[in-house]
């Protein structure tokens, strides 16, 4: 499903990754780990296209992500659920438009994404704040917002930045619940957090990253 | 079908959430248009008038005093020949004296102090208004002078001329104004939309991020500079209307005599406005949100 070879990738001078490999199996679940600062953030955004490799071969199921080409960009994201670790959430668009506009831009019939969005809604316990604009919420709910977003289309590969940064023990448990959910239904799973709770006893592979590469591959 | 009303509520919510930008763009592309069109409204009428005027385009031959009768025969055949001539009449100079006389009534008394009758009899053409070129006015007066047993051949030709010249640089001025108007609409467009965009760039940013092509993240933006000029356009068209109706009644109370000169807009103009209005500003959307990378 994924594959990264060699791949190389600096901000101006800044070298962030380098000699980069890591391959990850159709419907596996793994985390990724690493200091502050290591590219946890930066492998994600080359995986989903927000950024390109310098050097190296990375691929994405069936897309060469090296080698795409900026008009099929969108559609290739539309396979992709992101959890952004800055939200992006939409500030003039209530919780119910934000969750709903992935679906929209698949060109979805609106009385599906009307019963899809409430549904997800439903499982991130925000159902009764659909109609609440983003500033209005607390830092757990938006990235629960993120989340149910990103989940809502049933991607084929779910990319998770941080997802449980500002969720208690009790909210970060439902939500890693709600990956195992989608992940049994077929969804590839890459989660990147410092959080060790999170992958400690799960059995799932753990990339470490550091010093520019996966220095490392544990199970949790 | 669906999309599309994500597109529009999308759009008319923007519309309302940037309604003073909105309403001050919409200002002044109908005070553009409007003055364009005031402007087109006078250069017609001064068109119109001036056909009105030059439908009875005619040219006075005097003829010499000592003229044979066969000799007139002959010219007023020549006349009714040419084709260049809609109609001919005849004036003798017994006859314009016996006008004369009669316009003076009891004063026809003086004009029996000439000897001779002081006035030439005339013809009287009317001219095809293809004559109305002021060169082709000339010559046609210089031929006809050139024939035996005429004395003089009048027309106005300093007026001619001034007509035409006027008529010439209305039409440029017209083209010119309707350009210059034309492009400031396009600009306004422009940067209004150019305004939107940057003020929702990261909206744009996160759109792309979940997989929305370029034409899903822009046709909003289109459809709101569409919007702006429609509305610019018919509130120029109510205006220039009101205008042109209210002038129109109270020109003709203060002048009934005009009351057949002065001509309304064709209807059409009135849905041509919003549909000049409405392609101008597509067409500055066009250029704002083309420009923009992100
Ligand atoms: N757009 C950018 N321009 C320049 N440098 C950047 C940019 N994005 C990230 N960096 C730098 O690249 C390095 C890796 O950043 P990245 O966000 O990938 O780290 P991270 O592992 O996600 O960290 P964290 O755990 O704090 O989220 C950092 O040193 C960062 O300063
Ligand atoms: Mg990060």
């Amino acid at each position: 499903m994924i594959k990264l070879s060699n791949v190389e990738k600096s901000y101006d001078d800044a070298v962030v990754l380098k000699n980069c490999s890591m391959a990850m199996e159709r419907g596996e679940f793994a985390f990724i780990t690493g200091p502050s600062g290591a590219g946890k953030s930066t492998l994600l955004k080359l995986l989903y296209c927000s950024e390109q490799v310098d050097n190296g071969h990375i691929s994405v199921d069936e897309w060469i992500l090296s080698k795409l080409k900026k008009r099929t960009v969108p559609y290739f994201r539309r396979n992709i659920g992101v959890v952004f670790q800055d939200f992006k959430l939409l500030f003039n668009k209530t919780v119910f438009e934000n969750v709903a506009l992935s679906l929209r831009i698949h060109r979805m019939d609106p009385r599906e994404i009307m019963e899809r969005v409430k549904l997800i809604l439903k499982e991130v316990k925000l159902l009764h704040k659909s109609d609440v604009f983003p500033q209005y919420l607390s830092g757990g709910e938006q990235q629960r917002v993120v989340i149910a977003r990103a989940m809502v289309s049933q991607p084929m590969l779910l990319l998770a930045d941080e997802p449980t940064g500002n969720l208690d023990t009790d909210n970060a448990r439902t939500i890693m619940r709600l990956f195992r959910e989608i992940n049994t239904k077929g969804t590839t799973v890459l989660i990147a957090t410092h959080n060790e709770d999170l992958y400690y006893g799960s059995g799932r592979r753990v990339f470490f990253l550091n010093n520019n590469h996966i220095e490392k591959e544990i199970v949790g | 079908m669906i999309t599309l009303k994500y597109f529009l509520g999308t759009a008319f919510k923007s519309i309302w959430l940037e309604k003073w930008i909105n309403l001050l763009t919409i200002l002044s592309i109908s005070i553009g248009l409007s003055i364009l069109c005031l402007f087109l409204l006078i250069t017609f009428n001064v068109e119109s008038f001036m056909k009105q005027w030059t439908s009875s385009f005619g040219l006075v031959v005097y003829l010499d005093d000592h003229i044979t009768y066969e000799e007139t025969l002959h010219l007023e055949a020549q006349f009714k020949q040419d084709k260049d001539v809609l109609s001919v009449s005849y004036t003798s100079n017994v006859e314009a004296l016996d006008e004369i006389k009669a316009s003076l009534g009891a004063n026809a008394v003086i004009m029996d102090d000439f000897k001779e009758n002081p006035l030439p009899s005339i013809f009287e053409l009317e001219l095809a208004s293809e004559l109305l070129d002021k060169n082709e006015a000339r010559q046609k007066a210089d031929s006809i002078k050139q024939l035996p047993g005429v004395n003089d051949v009048q027309y106005g030709e300093k007026w001619l001329a001034s007509l035409n010249t006027i008529s010439d640089t209305m039409r440029l001025v017209a083209v010119f104004f309707a350009s210059a108007i034309f492009i400031s609409t396009i600009f306004t467009t422009y940067n209004t939309i150019k305004i939107f965009f940057y003020r929702r760039k990261e909206e744009l940013k996160t759109l792309k991020l979940l997989g929305a092509t370029n034409s899903f993240a822009r046709l909003p933006f289109l459809i709101e500079g569409l919007f702006v000029g429609v509305v610019g356009g018919s509130v120029s068209s109510a205006l220039v209307f009101a205008f042109s109706s209210l002038a129109t009644t109270r020109i003709v109370e203060f002048m009934p005599s005009l009351s057949v000169v002065l001509s309304p807009l064709p209807v059409q103009v009135y849905l041509i406005i919003p549909a000049v209005g409405a392609s101008m500003s597509l067409l500055g959307s066009l250029f704002a949100v083309g420009k923009i990378r992100y």
